[in-house]
């Protein structure tokens, strides 16, 4: 994933920023919902009439009241 | 001379007269005939005809319909009107067979070459991998299976009736297989051990033994059934686990210290067997006593200490228990390993300690989540709500209720079943948990018993097959006629009914041995006084058949312009039809001594399809057809703006109404784990209002990267990252120690993190 840079023998020494090493690059995050009863890890499998229904839900209660 | 011939595939056959004559000969046989010579002169005129069409090679070949043409023409031409007639029947019927066969083959190719992201088919059930090895396995057998029961085993007018989506037969897959769902005794199973059908597992000693043997309890009968799979009475099955498990550590406690325990166990273990709870009152008197008549050299404080310590150990035992049933059900495969048990576990009025440290332990076990703190998907826990047992502050177990809504306005479990709705209340005996409402799955409810009425309990018991009603359509077909509306109801309800019925006789057939665990081991009511070649058929009339609706809100939009959020007309109308389905389901109990129920579908693979077909027919109708889904059974649409207290009190009346099972949801926005006390208020209202079972709706979003569990809108709280973005090492490190979280509140706050973490 990643490797010290290291410059080659007898080469003058490079300049450089050492890169900063990241992690959780093109990772998503998990949205866990409930449809028809059964929770489901994420909303991707579900089927894209319950993906609309997931998607047209209101809400009827703020949990500040 | 003409050699070969092309099939339908391309493929170059080579040509022969006799073939031909053979087909004739057939065709006239079968209205009586037996002139060989007919069909060898058909034959010839057809050849010869073929030899001028086609007088060499460079002219091609016929193709087979080409040469069927001729056959059709020749036969009408010489006067031979039947023979033709059922030269056509044959070759229609053949044409059909094709049809169906290239039906299957592209649905074959579609579940191969398309991945879920592309399929709808693939994700019908959102908790199979479709894209799995074992999950288009198992889907390769699902859609052959009912294309087969369309073809040849469904009444025409079912078959017609389902593909038309005027209904839909939910699980047509395990159509002539089994049946839905089963409420399993722990209880009972576990006395004197089991056999899972592949090795006898002998009775339990401790809790963890218990809670492993009742994971493979759920997992074996998932195998043998297509639906979920409850445990209705789960605290008081583990209960005897953790009085095992405590005598077992008091022994150990009491051999580290040097005194000699076999004596003690002995004791304790036989009281056991006498007694339910051995950590009650009654139960701890003789342990006292014991301890002081056996263990003369030890002192009082002494033996104070030593049980602290085994009840500490035991309590430390039981959540590591709960934690691994929790674990086992998340992660252990049923179907070949193309999805994990559809498992329910009901709790909540066990007032032991030994039940009591049961829920405790399971509620703090799906509280702690997953390895990296995910939320399990499984079991889905209900909190049995019963006034004088968890209500009140006060009652003995209401600690466990608050603990409860803690841990559902964190994790979406539990929710909750409401013992004291008339409905329930009925079948209510205290001291006989068999007779406290339970719930499976996302619904199913299954207590009263034409069939039986002396056992009008849940244990053993479950749905046999269940059918649901296209609502919408009938609306719109009325043309907002109410009158002309019922009528057709009518019919359908009967045409449902009917295709119960036929559905139950291919299911009674069936015979112990087809189901080694369910019937095999006696956890289907009554199953035990069978042997293994019996049928099923009696057993089976204590379980339910169920009519099931979809989409009354569109339905009520279609008939009278409102639905039953929008005007108390539209409620009336809503309950008046609901009302109506269940008196016909009650009228055919009474009729044939089965247990007909409605139930509020749940629309499981079918909130599409049902609009998808109307949408097709009668085009997009404002508020009818216009989504890409139908309403849930008699849920207020999701996207009508209403208050929690409003969509309780409207849906409360159809709970009554839908005997075979129901719930009732509130979304809740925000984070409802910082108030508990507005969390609590919700579950109250629905006990109040009538409501049978409900849960509350939050969403719960988790970074992976980070391990935060709470709501992410675009940026997660915690590590700062948007959707797909990384966040450096350093932070990483530094953010990972939050899953043991040394830092005090104060320093958490300081670093912009106010979520804390599970205490135990």
């Amino acid at each position: 994933m990643y490797a010290e840079h290291i410059p080659a023998k007898g080469s003058a020494p490079v300049l450089e920023q050492k890169p900063v090493q990241m992690v959780g690059e093109g990772v998503g995050f998990e949205r866990i919902r409930r449809i028809t009863g059964y929770l489901v890890g994420t909303v991707d499998r579900f089927n894209n009439g319950k993906r609309a229904e997931e998607r047209d839900r209101v809400k009827h209660c703020s949990m500040g009241c | 001379m003409l050699s070969s011939l092309k099939k339908r595939d391309s493929r170059t056959v080579p040509f022969t007269r006799e073939k031909i004559a053979r087909a004739v000969f057939r065709a006239a046989q079968s209205q009586g005939g037996s002139d060989y010579a007919m069909a060898e002169d058909i034959a010839a005129r057809v050849s010869a005809e073929l030899e001028i069409r086609y007088p060499d090679e460079a002219a091609g070949m016929p193709d087979v319909e080409e040469v069927q043409d001729l056959v059709e023409k020749t036969l009408i031409e010489l006067g031979h009107a039947r023979t033709a007639k059922a030269y056509i029947l044959y070759r229609n019927e053949r044409t059909r067979v094709r049809e169906r066969k290239t039906r299957l083959m592209r649905t074959m190719r579609d579940l191969t070459f398309k991945d879920a992201s592309e399929s709808d088919l693939k994700r019908e059930n959102a908790n199979i991998d479709g894209d799995t090895a074992m999950g288009t396995m198992l889907k390769y057998g699902s859609e052959a299976s009912k294309q087969f029961y369309e073809m040849y085993m469904l009444k025409p007018e079912h078959s017609q009736a389902h593909k038309d989506g005027d209904i839909h037969i939910h699980d047509l897959d395990f159509f002539s297989l089994t049946t839905t769902c089963c409420q399993i005794d722990i209880k009972k199973l576990f006395e004197g051990g089991f056999n899972t059908g592949h090795g006898f597992l002998r009775e339990p000693e401790s809790i963890q033994s218990y809670s492993a043997l009742a994971c493979i309890a759920l997992q074996s009968n998932q195998n043998d059934q297509h639906g979920g799979q409850s445990i209705p009475n789960f605290e008081y099955g583990m209960a005897r686990g953790v009085a095992k498990s405590f005598i077992s550590k008091l022994a150990l406690v009491l051999d580290i210290r040097g005194y000699d325990a076999a004596p003690v166990r002995a004791a304790l273990r036989a009281w056991l067997k006498e007694h339910e709870s051995i950590l009650g009152e009654e139960g701890m008197l003789f342990v006292r006593e014991t301890l002081a008549c056996r263990l003369p050299e030890m002192s009082a404080a002494e033996a104070e200490n030593a049980v602290d310590k085994a009840l500490e150990l035991t309590e430390k035992d039981t959540y590591q228990a709960m934690e691994a049933l929790v674990h086992n059900l998340n992660t252990m495969h049923s179907r070949a390993g193309a999805q994990i048990p559809f498992s329910s576990i009901n709790y909540g009025t066990d007032t032991s300690p030994e039940g009591r440290m049961v829920i405790r332990n399971v509620l703090l076990a799906t509280e702690a989540g997953l390895g990296n703190g995910e939320t399990p998907i499984f079991p889905i826990h209900i909190f049995k709500v019963k006034e004088g047992v968890n209500y009140r502050k006060g009652e003995p177990n209401y600690d466990l209720f608050r603990l409860a809504c803690r841990v559902s306005a964190r994790r979406l479990f539990p929710n909750f079943s409401f013992i004291d709705a008339p409905f329930n209340k009925v079948y209510y005996r205290a001291g006989h948990p068999e007779t406290e409402i339970a719930y499976m799955g996302c619904r199913t409810r299954v207590i009263g018993n034409a069939h039986d009425p002396g056992r009008e309990i849940v244990n053993g018991r479950g749905n046999l097959s269940f059918t649901s009603l296209n609502l919408p359509r009938l609306g719109i077909l009325a043309r907002g006629d109410v009158d002309a509306f019922f009528p057709s109801l009518d019919d359908r309800i009967s045409l449902v009914f009917d295709q119960l019925l036929e559905r139950l006789e291919t299911q009674s057939v069936k015979k112990v041995r087809n189901y080694p665990f369910l019937m095999g081991q006696g956890i289907w009511i009554d199953s035990d006084k069978l042997g293994p070649d019996d049928e099923v058929r009696e057993v089976l009339k204590h379980g339910t058949l169920t009519i099931g609706f979809i989409g009354l809100a569109e339905c009520l939009k279609a008939l009278i312009g409102q639905h039953h959020g929008e005007s108390e007309a539209a409620q009336e109308l809503g309950k008046r039809i609901i009302r109506h389905i269940r008196d016909r389901a009650d009228e055919k109990m009474r009729e044939t001594g089965l247990n007909f129920s409605v139930i509020a579908t749940p629309a499981e693979g079918l909130s599409g399809r049902f609009v998808r077909l109307d949408q097709e027919r009668f085009g997009v109708i404002p508020g009818v057809t216009d989504r890409e889904y139908y309403t849930n059974s008699f849920h207020i649409p999701v996207y009508f703006p209403i208050s929690a207290y409003d969509k309780i009190r409207l849906e409360a009346p159809y709970h009554a109404m839908t005997n075979g099972g129901h719930i009732t949801y509130v979304e809740v926005d925000g984070d409802p784990s910082r108030n508990i006390d507005a969390f609590e208020d919700i579950i109250r209202a629905m006990k109040e209002m009538g409501v049978g079972y409900g849960s509350i709706n939050h969403p719960v979003d988790r970074d992976p990267v980070c391990g935060y569990t709470g709501i992410i809108n675009d940026v997660c709280p915690r590590c700062g990252r948007h959707e797909g973005e990384g966040i450096p090492l350093e932070k990483w490190r530094r953010l990972k120690g939050y899953a043991k979280d040394y830092r005090s509140p104060d320093e958490r706050a300081s670093a912009g993190d106010v979520t804390p973490n599970i205490t135990l």
